[in-house]
């Protein structure tokens, strides 16, 4: 299947977001859509950044270093096609419609954009996101969250919420241990947070991860 | 303590043995073909290293009978004895763990695989096993678990780690939780050959044009992607961790220098991709690898590997590539979510035969919803890879629900399913309901594995050897020979099939073929 580009929008110098035409295809916030350049025969994952209700599909994609994907997308035009299968994964919410839960989000880099999903298609839940970046240019479309909801965590500059990482920042504020933790990002992290989420007594049944590569 | 990391002979009516340690399924074999379980080496080698007694006991590798298998386990009278399931050996794992604990009270037995790990409560129930573990991280779990139950003779009721459902003394069972979905791969140990008797895999096994081979312990545990629906490596409780490049390179290198291993697989849900397959590719050439005369073989996906590193993969002396063309409409592609389009499969396959690698095809037929002109498509399209010679070899299955995958749950919830009884899972015949008779789905796997037999394919071959590549000339001549043996057994088995499962049931094509030329 092929999904008309709607344009580029440009958040660093390495990192933007992909709008699409939506095409009336169903998701769950926090799934994945297979993406690639038509006629390359590649694609990669990319999590949804856009919400369920909203009328286009948006992909926050850092272009990677030598990749092949990440960077053709970054070329693409409005009015041009995409590849697009999916969605896939089950990344998602596990009751949304229980307001009583409360919910962490931690994310580093784009591992970010389920949650922007989450958020923007879930407005009613209980939510705090904790966003661990490299530099304040990082913290990805910071504007559209409640600051009272977002913690940016930056590791190489001040000025952001928090200056440090965000495992450094979780052992300085413990996690209420009731609370429903969502990790996104790279493997180390992933691994680094579910430890010291569980040495606060978060029960393994309250934590999901979904890893980004 | 006293632990045996066990695989015992389950040898079928028809004389096949089941081979449980295969990444995604469970298949019955004619001819021997032993596969090294990684990651339950790599548990082994783990629990040696913290200074326990280990005993690895593969009873198909090791070429034992049942009977003597089981006499060889009651001598050692291991304190902890560790199995792996899966849906079709299920019922034989609870009668031979009913019959141990018997037999060996004080053994605690450790179920592990992925039917028993989505399904606790039922093998808690079905037997008298102490621990499901729902992790397929075996050997993370181990390390921590053996140390624990060491320490606290209270362990039933104590230990907290995630994911086990452990019998406590009352016989109530307790669920420690979800178990951790991501570990750090390096802490795991590189499997140790000795340990595990590395010749034991190295000869018999279809994935190896020159032997002896072996299987790296896997750069990646599960699957990046790990969302096709009929697949193992999907779910919630599933994600991917990885090795990092260099602790990879470093085995190859030992493997090479140290066992002189002239082919090494990695059978990785799927491989390395971008950066990470570059660097992997490069390193070889880096350290010379790629001139030691060892072929390198590994599991990938279409649309996933950029012609520039495929290019590197040549250099580097990358021979074999698996991967799953599961059908060759995109409708399929989609239902089973496999994130990649038909348009894709050529484009793939060009790049790599274009480097000198050679194809593997996994195909499946058999899906519920498959029509008579998908089936066509796929039999089409596959003969035609075939003798354009962008695939060398094939392996054709029947798309067989298990392990409550989300595929097998599709199957539960539409009803659609045939028979409940896991005996019947074996991939050996079509066991859902389908909008064409059976028969068509046999038909189409005698269709895909007769192309050996045309001259098309035939000259195909011949022609790849005016590339004076030494793979070509083995290929034909060696592993030619053997595609053609183990093709003529499977038409040998499609001719009497039906008389030798009891009872037989219509439409029956079993037992499943072995691959052409190939274990996966």
């Amino acid at each position: 299947m092929n999904h008309k580009v709607i344009g580029i929008r440009d958040l660093t110098a390495s990192t933007y977001v992909l709008q699409l035409e939506r095409n009336g295809v169903a998701f769950k916030a926090g799934q994945c859509i297979s993406l690639g350049v038509k006629d390359h025969g590649l694609n990669r994952e990319y999590s949804t950044y856009s919400g369920e209700h909203e009328t286009d599909f948006e992909f926050l994609i850092k272009e990677v270093a030598g990749g092949t994907v990440s960077c053709a997308l970054r070329c693409v035009r409005p009015g041009d096609e995409v590849t697009f299968s999916g969605p896939f994964g089950s990344f998602v919410l596990d009751a949304p419609q229980d307001l009583s839960r409360r919910y962490l989000f931690i994310g580093t880099g784009t591992g970010i954009a389920p949650f922007r999903s989450y958020v923007r298609s879930h407005p009613d839940i209980d939510w705090q996101i904790l966003h661990g970046v490299r530099t304040l240019e990082e913290r990805y479309d910071h504007q559209d969250y409640d600051p009272e909801r977002y913690t940016a965590c930056v590791s190489s500059e001040t000025g952001g919420d928090y200056h440090g990482r965000v495992t450094t920042y979780l052992r300085e504020n413990p996690v209420d241990p009731d609370t429903i933790c969502y990790l996104c990002g790279n493997s180390a992290m992933l691994t680094e947070v579910f430890d010291i989420l569980r040495e606060q007594g978060v029960s393994g049944n309250g934590l999901f991860t979904e890893a980004f590569f | 303590m006293k632990i045996a990391i066990s695989y015992p002979p389950i040898i079928n009516e028809r004389g096949q043995t089941a081979m449980v340690s295969q990444n995604r399924n469970v298949q019955f074999f004619v001819t021997p073909t032993y596969l090294l379980p990684v990651v339950h080496a790599q548990a082994a080698t783990w629990l040696r290293d913290l200074g326990h007694d280990v005993l690895w006991d593969d009873g198909n590798a090791q070429v034992k009978s049942f009977d003597r298998w089981y006499a060889d386990v009651l001598e050692w009278a291991p304190d902890m004895i560790v199995f792996e399931s899966t849906t079709p050996v299920m019922k034989f794992y609870w009668n031979l763990t009913n019959r141990l604990k018997q037999d060996l009270p004080d053994c605690i037995a450790v179920m592990t695989g992925y039917h028993s790990m989505r399904k606790p409560e039922e093998t808690m129930q079905e037997s008298a096993t102490d621990i499901v573990m729902r992790s397929n991280h075996i050997d993370f779990v181990l390390s921590k678990l053996v140390p624990y139950m060491t320490d606290h003779a209270d362990w039933r009721s104590s230990c907290d780690l995630e994911g086990l459902h452990i019998r406590v003394n009352n016989g109530e069972v307790r669920n420690t939780g979800n178990f951790k979905q991501v570990e750090p791969l390096d802490r795991s140990p590189d499997v140790d050959r000795n340990l595990v008797g590395w010749k034991n895999y190295a000869y018999e096994n279809g994935n190896f044009l020159q032997t002896p081979g072996t299987y790296a312990t896997s750069v990646i545990r599960d699957c990046t992607f790990g969302k096709c629906t009929f697949c193992r490596y999907n779910g919630p409780d599933l994600t991917f961790s990885i090795r990092s490049v260099e602790k990879s390179l470093d085995e190859y290198q030992r493997l090479i220098e140290e066992e002189g291993v002239r082919e090494i697989f990695d059978d990785s849900g799927v491989w390395y991709r971008g950066q990470e397959a570059r660097q992997f590719a490069q390193g070889l050439i880096d350290r010379g690898l790629h001139k030691k005369g060892c072929y390198f073989g590994l599991n990938t996906r279409f649309a996933y590997l950029d012609e520039e590193t495929i290019r590197i993969m040549g250099e580097a002396n990358f021979r074999f590539i698996l991967l799953g063309l599961e059908a060759c409409d995109d409708e399929t592609l989609q239902r089973l979510n496999k994130g990649y389009t038909v348009g894709d499969v050529a484009r793939n396959l060009e790049w790599f035969t274009r480097y000198g690698m050679h194809p593997h095809l996994t195909v499946m037929v058999g899906y519920y919803w498959q029509t008579s002109e998908q089936l066509q498509g796929t039999v089409d399209t596959v003969r035609e890879l075939m003798f354009k010679g962008l695939a060398r070899t094939l392996q054709v299955t029947i798309c067989t629900p298990i392990d409550y995958t989300p595929y097998h749950q599709e199957c539960l919830d539409g009803d659609v399913l045939l028979t409940d009884d896991y005996d019947d899972f074996d991939m050996s015949e079509v066991i859902v309901k389908t909008p064409i008779p059976h028969e068509a789905y046999y038909k189409a796997v005698r269709s895909m594995y007769g192309v050996v037999f045309h001259p098309r394919f035939i000259l195909r071959q011949l022609l790849f050897l005016l590339s004076f590549r030494k793979r070509d000339w083995q290929f034909l001549f060696s592993y030619g020979w053997r595609a053609l043996r183990r093709v003529r057994n499977h038409i040998f088995n499609l001719t009497s099939a039906g008389s030798s499962k009891s009872p037989p049931k219509p439409g029956s094509v079993s037992p499943q073929p072995d691959p052409v030329g190939a274990a996966h």
